[in-house]
């Protein structure tokens, strides 16, 4: 069997697993963890907020590791350094698309709880920022056409990185609108809740893994289409009579 | 829980609930399905 094939049905196989642990996971947040006594059926939110707002502040240190790569060998081994770069772009859009997920999320359990969308505490703000951050990132990559935007973006986002630590901090350290953490916390979670916060965390891992992979892929066919494109280009000079 | 309560949408809680299990789905599977239309857009490498 060859390589690709090989992959392709390991996609296929790791996108079934995904989908069907997220149908367990969806069954056990909606049909069997018991309500909560305060929130009612609206605490429900929750088991999709979490793991969208947890895996946010995880795929940005996928995009700084690729980014430190990146800079470290775009003098040494340009070929590596694109394909930390392809792993950065993928890791930045897949975070925006989790951030973004747990603010939305966020907002729509904050309304009917607090009666307010939003709150300008150190959590909300600071989570407002990292979005913005990877959102200008992309944007820098995507309208900045000149052969240093990989490097400036690389750059962009080893400070961007900087902003995780903070967001995961922020109900540590400042009393927020934000509940209190629910693992080790104040707010600690009941055991019942788990098996609904453990299965769709695990789910939503597993479906942010896929798409990253899935996006680096398709990062990769792209600049490798591009590197044919301007070699069949090079080629065709070459062989214009004079 | 129940399907039935789950899409009653009586009050704001459970119009927001649905809001989001429902939105998550399309907002994820769009970028999929985006993906996957860039891909077949995408020439193939030659081996």
């Amino acid at each position: 069997m060859s390589r690709p094939s090989t992959l392709r049905n390991l996609a296929w196989l790791w996108f079934a697993a995904t989908i069907a642990i997220l149908m367990f996971a969806f069954r056990q947040a909606i049909f069997l963890v018991p309500t909560e006594a305060t929130m009612g059926n609206l605490q429900r939110i929750f088991y999709y907020h979490l793991p969208h707002a947890v895996l946010g502040l995880v795929f940005p240190y996928v995009n700084f590791v690729a980014s430190l790569a990146f800079l470290y060998w775009r003098r040494r081994d340009p070929l590596k350094a694109l394909s930390a770069d392809a792993l950065a772009v993928a890791s930045a859009e897949v975070t925006v698309l989790f951030v973004g997920i747990g603010l939305a999320s966020g907002m729509l359990w904050g309304k009917p709880a607090w009666g307010i969308w939003w709150a300008w505490d150190a959590r909300l703000t600071t989570y407002l920022l990292l979005w913005l951050l990877y959102v200008s990132y992309l944007l820098l990559r995507r309208f900045i056409p000149s052969s240093q935007t990989s490097t400036l973006s690389a750059v962009l986002s080893v400070f961007a990185a900087i902003d995780v630590p903070i967001v995961f901090m922020s109900i540590r350290w400042w009393r927020t609108q934000h509940p209190a953490p629910v693992f080790g916390g104040n707010g600690s979670l009941d055991p019942s809740f788990y098996p609904a916060v453990l299965w769709n965390l695990g789910g939503w891992l597993m479906w942010g893994i896929f798409i990253l992979l899935f996006r680096f892929a398709l990062e990769r066919r792209r600049q490798l289409a591009e590197q044919e494109a301007a070699l069949q280009a090079i080629e065709a000079s070459l062989e214009t009579p004079q | 829980m129940t399907w039935h309560t789950f899409f009653d949408f009586s009050t704001m809680s459970h119009r927001h609930l649905v809001f989001v299990y429902v939105g998550v789905w399309i907002v994820q599977g769009s970028y999929l399905a985006w993906m996957l239309r860039q891909w077949t857009r995408t020439k193939a490498p030659h081996a």
